[in-house]
């Protein structure tokens, strides 16, 4: 319990930090709001109109007064005003929240179906082609760009079966879960395909070493069948390594998946950043990585935390 | 010598050996210009030609010859994925071993700064880098360096705090031996085998990073090419002519197999559990 | 959720239909399109409007949505000439100095109100105001005063002769606003115009709604609303037209356009631009200060080339003249034929033996920089210069590019239906853009000068053709070609009609064929 708590107390310094980099990096970046607006145009402004627009912005003052300004705000739980929503930063996470994290939660269940029971497969029959053709696809999996996945998929469905998944919107599971399930399908298997790789062959290898371990050893002397013992005993030990594996990279889902989100245009968090970052919506930009940061705290917290559960000889507080 | 030569031995390490040599055979071919086209001149009589036995793997929107690109290609992105792992582990290996060797305060300090750096969304830090920075091979191998650079400080730092309690580091200790000596001959040693397994691993990444940046527009920049930048130029080709799809995707995923089967095959090699379990 | 800019329970009606239709699509067989939703154009692009104040968006999606929501007081037809807007007629003095519109008595607000010459005249204070940040102030600065004897009625006063002020009108950039919602300072955040179509709810990046404006004095739309989404890959965009789900597309790339001819459901709409592709030269830095070297960068440059290779073949040679009614033969032009002895003699007469310099390209703007710069860096090594191309996010580069901070430029200029507002920001003496051009002479400042006072349409084409031979010859920037501006859509809309300002306006008589 300690160790919760004292991990939980090391979140604000953290987020803090984090807020820190992000704040001043993204005003190092050439180009502003007015520039996003209006191009070359910009060239056009008189030094009066200039100063108002920066005003409009927020972006007159000194970064530093600027920073305690937002942080200062932000004890109060404000986190600004989107430039380009025009309303509450939080409220513009929060309407993307829900399609990034069913996404991930998605692919991450694609990954574990498909990904688990290869591994497993393939470390019974080591080896063997089968676990040739596994690894062939875990290799696979792992080495092609999302992008070029995503892509290849929209042309065949548009070209061989003359339907694409509705794009450019979301709707939500609980307005109209067929729609929404046709949505979100393809992007998931995009991501779990490489999701899916990396979970195979993780957890082959944790199963073969598991399986040479002492006490299956036993308990395979001890007569259980070859099943019994590959599910019953090695395969919860084997798990341990998957949970982590899984949450650490369901902890870089939250962040949203720039390149999917693109490529299937899908209004989700991480083009959602990448947008504010090239129109230079600073208090969208800080606000939202922000969040995303505190979903992979806690989301990696939860990890470290069945990781104890699943094997209690590990002591927190070593890691 | 050892190590290469049980590489060798290893089957599947055999192979990933094999891919690596050859891609740094055509890297360096690559580089030296020695190329059947020149990779770099438009040609517009030969835009989007089908592979053949002039051009064996076709052209490309501007007329140029893949297979040449693919040849510069894979140096450039051989470039950066070694380079941004090198500096990365460098720099994660020497962040994480000061955290668990002077511990306390350093620690905190240096592992909150890591926590930072993870808690960023990966791909937006990398945008963030290049955004402030310009793309460029450097920006990219920069970005991506910093982006690894926790992940290995930590995979450093926890081995190196309980091999920090064992006993044949005090034992070295009271005998004298300075602290880099320690440092870098017990700890090091004793890390190679979860450090083999995240190079591979950051390195597989590392390129498809590259692609992924390129896809965005701020990988490499034209006109020498990275296979990621060919395979992201290739996007609006793909019914025109697939080929540009096609052979930068293999090159990507072969070297991609060639740096797991090799990793691998180190790992079996060097991890005294598996030399144990083998015996 | 959605940014509203209806009344309320509108929204809230529309969208339980909508979501009614959902729910039916979903129960019934997943048939490609609905008799029901039929009236409703689903329109796609890849970069979403900016913002909603017509008289501060620039950005050619801002436009491309403000269009269909506000009006000028007069449009240009797809030829390019004036026609009625919020105005039904005007009038020039004589001596060009004042200019009078009589309003159309049926134009009416989405709001219900009607127009009046008091919009109008809140609508230019506006403009004209600093504070505003205006993206047209700077051609509306010869207005001197307005008057309104009437509500019909609206006079300008103007300080100078300034003939082409009736084009520079003729844009969403002067739309007429309701003078109430000035006065609420609501503009940007609602969107109440005269236009055919009204803004039902706008999420930015994702999607926009509208709804046909039954009060436009233009009639009954064809289409009952459109819907926009943001598609940002061009190809998704096709595959999206392929399966039927979208009826009608802005494109900008040329090779995703291509592939819209080979299908059988899809029609292409290709029509020449005023935008330019152009390699800007800078005369600040050496040696491009040096005449001979800018020509003779001007004559190593096979323009014909870097269309074929580059563009795909999709654009035309261009003078700096691209408007139909003021362009002429470019072969009569500086060294349009690609003549690499000249090139290289005018080198040596430059004492210039070779030079490495820096060009500058924006990722994706126009989708074929890169193309483009590659293109041009292997024609310029011809005469021994050394070309590094750098690519940048294109906010970066409008930042770079607005302080002249370039060597070399490969950019993506806008036309105007008019020479005048097009260049006399680069070029005058007191052009707002000098700083990016750097280059200015006598000839070239009083041409311009000229243009401007000139009302005699002939008499203007001639000051022009003067203006653009002396501008090809001082090659400040060598222009190379005008793209072709794309929309794609299904066999099944009718009646569109594209425009080279690009404006999708026409979209308001389009109908849709079941």
């Amino acid at each position: 319990m300690t160790y919760v708590v004292q991990r939980l107390l090391t979140f604000p310094l953290i987020l803090l930090g984090v807020s820190i980099v992000v704040f001043f990096s993204i005003r190092l970046i050439p180009g502003d709001a007015i520039t996003a607006m209006l191009g070359t145009e910009a060239g056009l402004l008189t030094p009066n109109q200039r100063a108002a627009l920066a005003s409009y912005f927020g972006i007159d003052k000194p970064v530093p007064t600027q920073y305690l300004h937002w942080l200062a705000g932000l004890f109060h739980g404000d986190l600004g005003i989107s430039v380009i929503y025009g309303k509450p930063v939080i409220g513009v996470i929060l309407e993307r929240f829900p399609l990034t994290l069913e996404l991930a939660l998605l692919s991450m269940l694609i990954a574990l179906v498909v990904g688990v029971p290869l591994g497993v497969l393939a470390a019974t029959r080591s080896e063997r082609p089968s676990d040739l053709v596994v690894r062939l696809f875990a290799m696979l999996g792992q080495s092609t760009p999302n992008f070029v996945v995503g892509l290849v998929f929209i042309f065949v469905l548009s070209v061989f079966f003359g339907r694409v998944p509705t794009m450019g919107t979301f709707t939500p599971l609980f307005v109209d879960p067929g729609d929404n399930l046709g949505q979100l399908i393809f992007p998931a298997i995009t991501l779990g395909f490489a999701f899916a790789a990396s979970v195979t062959r993780i957890s082959r290898s944790a199963m073969l070493d598991v399986l040479g371990d002492d006490y299956v050893r036993t308990a395979r002397s001890k007569g259980a069948s070859a099943r019994r013992v590959v599910w019953r005993h090695a395969l919860p030990n084997a798990l341990i390594p998957v949970v982590t594996l899984s949450g650490v990279e369901f902890g870089y889902l939250l962040g949203g998946a720039v390149i999917v989100e693109q490529v299937f245009a899908l209004p989700g968090l991480g083009r959602l950043v990448l947008d504010a970052i090239t129109q230079r919506d600073y208090p969208l930009v800080e606000g939202a990585v922000l969040f995303i940061a505190l979903n992979f705290l806690v989301v990696n917290l939860l990890v470290d935390l069945a990781y104890v559960a699943l094997d209690p000889r590990i002591r927190l507080g070593a890691r | 010598m050892q190590v290469l030569r049980a590489l060798l031995l290893h089957r599947s390490g055999r192979i990933g050996a094999l891919i690596i040599v050859v891609y740094l055979g055509l890297a360096v071919l690559g580089a030296l210009g020695l190329t059947p086209h020149n990779p770099l001149q438009p040609f517009p009589i030969s835009r989007l030609k089908p592979p053949s036995a002039n051009f064996w793997m076709g052209t490309d929107l501007l007329g140029r010859d893949t297979f040449s690109r693919l040849m510069v290609g894979i140096g450039e992105s051989f470039v950066v994925a070694f380079a941004s792992v090198a500096v990365a582990a460098g720099a994660g290996i020497l962040i994480g071993l000061f955290a668990a060797w002077w511990g306390n305060l350093w620690d905190g300090i240096l592992m909150r700064v890591m926590d930072v750096l993870l808690a960023f969304p990966a791909i937006l830090l990398a945008l963030l880098i290049i955004a402030i920075v310009g793309p460029g091979t450097p920006t990219s191998i920069a970005a991506i360096a910093i982006v690894y650079t926790p992940i290995f400080a930590r995979v450093v730092r926890g081995p190196a705090l309980s091999l920090k309690q064992r006993d044949f580091v005090d034992a070295a200790r009271t005998f004298g031996s300075s602290q880099g000596y320690i440092l870098s001959r017990h700890l090091l040693l004793n890390l190679v085998a979860p450090l083999t397994v995240q190079v591979t691993l950051a390195l597989a990444w590392a390129l498809l990073t590259e692609a992924g940046l390129s896809f965005l527009g701020l990988g490499s920049q034209p006109p020498s090419p990275s296979l990621g930048l060919m395979l992201a130029d290739s996007r609006n080709l793909m019914q025109h002519a697939p080929w540009l799809m096609i052979f930068p995707g293999l090159a990507i995923m072969l070297g991609i197999l060639g740096f797991n089967l090799t990793g691998d095959a180190l790992r079996d090699i060097l991890d005294p559990r598996t030399q144990r379990r083998s015996a | 959720m959605i940014m509203k800019t209806g009344e309320t329970t509108m929204h809230w009606t529309k969208s339980r239909k909508l979501f009614a239709a959902a729910l039916s699509l979903a129960l019934l067989a997943p048939a490609a399109a609905l008799p029901a939703e039929a009236a409703t154009l689903r329109l796609a692009w890849a970069q979403d409007a900016t913002g909603l104040d017509p008289q501060k968006q620039t950005a050619f999606s801002s436009l491309r949505l403000l269009e269909l929501i506000y009006e000028p007081l007069v449009q240009l037809d797809p030829k390019l000439n004036v026609v009625p807007g919020v105005a039904s007629s005007w009038q020039f003095a004589p001596d060009a100095k004042t200019l009078t519109f009589k309003l159309n008595p049926k134009a009416k607000f989405s709001s219900g109100a009607q127009v009046t010459s008091a919009d109008v005249k809140a609508s230019f204070t506006r403009i004209l105001d600093e504070k505003t940040s205006a993206a047209a102030r700077s051609n509306f600065l010869s207005i001197d005063s307005m008057e309104t004897p009437d509500p019909e009625t609206i006079v300008f006063h103007l300080k100078t002769a300034d003939a082409p002020i009736l084009v520079a009108m003729a844009s969403v950039n002067a739309a007429i606003l309701p003078e109430s919602e000035i006065e609420a300072g609501t503009i940007g955040t609602k969107a109440i115009g005269s236009g055919p179509f009204k803004l039902d709810s706008w999420d930015p990046n994702s999607k926009e709604v509208l709804s046909a404006n039954p009060d436009w004095a233009g009639g009954k739309t064809g289409v009952d609303g459109i819907t926009i989404s943001v598609l940002p890959d061009e190809t998704a965009i096709l595959a999206s037209l392929r399966a039927g789900q979208t009826d009608f597309a802005l494109l900008n790339d040329p090779l995703v356009a291509t592939l819209v001819q080979q299908e059988p459901s899809l029609q292409l709409n290709r029509e020449p631009g005023l935008a330019y592709n152009v390699l800007q030269l800078n005369p600040a830095h050496k040696p491009m200060d040096n005449l001979k070297v800018r020509q003779a960068i001007s004559c190593a440059i096979d323009r014909q080339d870097v269309i074929d290779t580059a563009l795909a073949g999709e654009g035309k040679v261009t003078g700096p003249l691209t408007m139909p009614a003021f362009a002429e033969d470019p072969n009569s032009l500086f060294c349009y034929k690609q003549d690499l002895t000249k090139a290289k003699e005018l080198m040596k007469e430059a004492g210039v033996h070779g030079f490495t310099a820096t060009v500058i390209a924006a990722t994706g703007e126009p989708p074929y920089a890169s193309a483009e710069a590659q293109v041009l860096q292997n024609q310029l090594a011809a005469i021994g210069i050394k070309l590094n191309i750098q690519m940048m996010e294109l906010n970066v580069y409008v930042d770079r590019w607005l302080k002249g901070d370039f060597d070399l430029a490969v950019a993506q200029n806008g036309g105007r239906p008019d020479p005048y507002p097009m260049y006399n920001r680069y070029f005058m003496k007191n052009g707002n853009l000098l700083k990016v051009s750097n280059y200015t002479d006598d000839e070239l400042d009083g041409l311009l000068r000229q243009g401007q006072a000139e009302t005699d349409p002939a008499k203007r084409v001639e000051i022009f053709h003067k203006f653009e031979q002396h501008l090809a010859e001082m090659s400040p920037w060598v222009w190379l070609s005008t793209s072709y501006g794309y929309t794609a859509q299904l066999k099944t809309v009718e009646g569109f009609e594209p425009s080279p300002t690009g404006t999708l306006f026409s979209l308001a008589h389009v109908t849709l064929q079941q």
